[in-house]
């Protein structure tokens, strides 16, 4: 109902302001990421090109496949997974990006390809209530997995992503080079040895719900909603020790008629300036090389890129090569 | 000249019905039969959707669940709203208008906000589990959420207006005075309720009840965010499926299957009551 409602209103202000200026339709995951989104990559846009970028959300890959298929696109830009937007290039959903517009040679190249660019990259670390826990605080991944140690729910991402499975697996004492394949078997079955503790988190704002009540003290976390609870004065643990790394995609689906429109939007959002910006709002590391000298140093050193020593890159292309066998025997185990 | 005039009365009333029926083949029959046409064609021309949802012990878990947690919540419903139905229709005007008010807005008030409350108030360090610590009641808190508990709770709350309103339409027609005239010929309060009161609002609770379990058949956010993975509901599996995997074929499947069993509960329902409606 409320995004019928806001599909009404949306159409609404698509008609009114289609005959005064060009509209793209930016879609990303909502909440304060969103907003750093519109205010930091969308608003300088509009003002230097005079395009209006109307926001939508959140991100809906069955609803992407949808607007393809029936060739009414309207989302122009989507901020994706990259492991689904290198599935979603491979089946010809997207439009491959028009690099004479968008300038990728400083660009992160673990986050660029044919049909995608890196919006931003995080990493999922080990977060904890330093409130339920009094003596020994967690530090590693094995600590995440160890309830006898540490006692009480943990929590985390719900959805087959790149993340949880990789954790199990370096808590389980995988070394990092050694994660791919990934031993599912192996991954599920350390996993079984706490899953009556865990509690599915769906989104970023009931993760930090989550552990800001201490109902799940415990759990592993999108580094920028940690940061976000630090930011507005709530105690957190973070350990950066084999933090995961995973990134979010700029995309352009395939049939949209505002293409040109897009690529001048990426090209911006992928700018020095606006990573930068981004960046220092959102929590998460910018993917354009040259943004880290126009930040903070004391923003920068809490940003994933500055923990690059203990970091673990998921293979995103990997998972975008098994993101369904994944995926359903994720779903398959979790309702077990 | 009386038959005429009925058939044409007849015809203008389906003349009546012509744009809603246009807008229900338009934007209901032909998106679910193309949903149908995709469980069965996608990714390969063939039943193995079926076959995996109906071969899978997870899945038909899944279905149990779906029936089980709609069918409690359908009695518990029934159970809080009769008695407040019934408040409804017997207290002054001016009360009667504020409660009435009070279970409407609930209803207006947004979904997911109403469930995101019962999860902060449910959780274990929740408003709930303190308060039951305090009084002494427990000594550890309660598994509320993440559970069928919480499950039930959410829905139950949620359903209430789409019980009452049908049962109160009903009971609003109901003269107290039958009441007076069963005690009078020697019936208990028991008997007056279930031999008087209960007969002559069975169909108001029927049509609560139809409603109120067909829509928690297809209840998303409450059992997303109040229940865990273990005790998962059709509509969860089916935005898995869809918007996860973008596996249109199984999501398909799914919808199909939960679609047929609804129908066929349908008819039992219609089959069950049409003697009370056509009365």
């Amino acid at each position: 109902m409320k995004r019928l409602l806001l599909g009404l209103a949306f159409a609404g202000t698509l008609a009114v302001s289609a005959a005064q200026a060009q509209t793209i339709v930016f879609t990303s995951w909502g909440g304060t990421t969103q907003d750093a989104q519109s205010a930091f990559w969308a608003k300088p846009f509009s003002d230097a090109t005079g395009t209006v970028v109307a926001q939508d959300g959140p991100t809906d890959y069955g609803k992407i496949k949808a607007m393809v298929e029936a060739g009414s696109v309207v989302w122009d830009v989507v901020d994706v997974e990259y492991d689904y937007a290198l599935q979603a290039a491979e089946q010809g959903l997207l439009e491959p990006l028009d690099f004479t517009i968008i300038d990728k040679s400083r660009l992160d190249p673990r986050f660029v390809s044919d049909y995608a660019v890196g919006s931003f990259y995080y990493s999922f670390v080990l977060g904890w209530n330093p409130a339920n826990f009094t003596g020994d605080q967690p530090a590693t991944l094995a600590d995440l997995f160890d309830t006898t140690k540490f006692p009480g729910k943990r929590t985390f991402y719900k959805w087959a992503a790149p993340g949880v499975i990789e954790a199990a697996l370096l808590a389980d004492g995988v070394a990092p080079d050694q994660l791919y394949p990934l031993d599912l078997d192996r991954a599920f079955a350390k996993l079984d040895t706490i899953k009556s503790e865990i509690i599915w988190w769906d989104g970023g704002a009931q993760s930090q719900q989550l552990l800001a009540s201490g109902e799940a003290p415990i759990g592993f976390f999108w580094n920028g909603r940690l940061a976000a609870l630090e930011m507005s004065g709530v105690d957190v643990g973070i350990s950066w020790q084999q933090n995961v790394t995973a990134a979010d995609a700029l995309v352009v689906p395939k049939g949209t008629t505002n293409k040109d429109a897009a690529m001048k939007f990426i090209a911006e959002a992928t700018s020095p300036e606006g990573q930068a910006a981004f960046a220092a709002a959102s929590g998460y590391a910018p993917i354009n090389l040259d943004s880290a000298d126009l930040m903070d140093a004391a923003v920068r050193a809490t940003l994933p890129d500055a923990q690059t020593a203990e970091q673990v890159n998921a293979d995103l292309a990997y998972w975008a090569t098994n993101r369904d066998e994944i995926g359903n025997r994720w779903y398959a185990w979790q309702a077990q | 000249m009386l038959g005429a005039a009925v058939v044409s009365s007849r015809r203008s009333g389906l003349g009546f019905a012509m744009p809603a029926t246009v807008l229900l083949v338009a934007f209901f029959v032909v998106p679910v039969a193309l949903l149908l046409a995709r469980s069965v064609t996608e990714p390969v021309l063939g039943m193995q959707n079926y076959a995996t949802l109906l071969g899978s012990t997870t899945y038909l878990r899944i279905f149990f669940n779906t029936f089980m947690v709609a069918g409690l919540v359908t009695i518990i419903t029934v159970l809080i709203a009769f008695p407040v139905s019934w408040a409804l229709a017997i207290m002054p005007k001016p009360l009667a208008a504020i409660l009435f008010g009070i279970i409407i807005l609930s209803m207006w008030t947004n979904l997911l906000a109403r469930t995101y409350a019962w999860m902060v108030m449910l959780q274990q360090t929740g408003v709930v589990n303190r308060i039951l610590q305090a009084l002494g009641v427990i000594e550890q808190p309660l598994q509320l959420t993440n559970s069928l508990v919480g499950v039930t709770i959410g829905m139950v709350y949620i359903m209430i207006p789409f019980m009452v309103l049908p049962l109160y339409g009903v009971i609003r027609k109901i003269d107290p005075m039958t009441l007076q005239a069963a005690s009078l010929c020697g019936a208990t309060r028991w008997q007056a309720l279930t031999r008087v009161l209960l007969p002559l609002a069975m169909s108001g609770i029927a049509s609560g009840a139809l409603m109120v379990f067909v829509m928690s058949l297809g209840y998303f956010v409450t059992p997303a965010l109040l229940g865990g993975t273990a005790n998962m509901m059709v509509a969860e599996l089916i935005v898995q499926q869809v918007q996860s995997l973008v596996n249109w074929g199984m999501g398909g499947a799914a919808a199909f299957v939960l679609l047929v069993v609804t129908l066929a509960l349908y008819a039992v329902q219609l089959r069950l009551f049409e003697p009370v409606g056509s009365r």
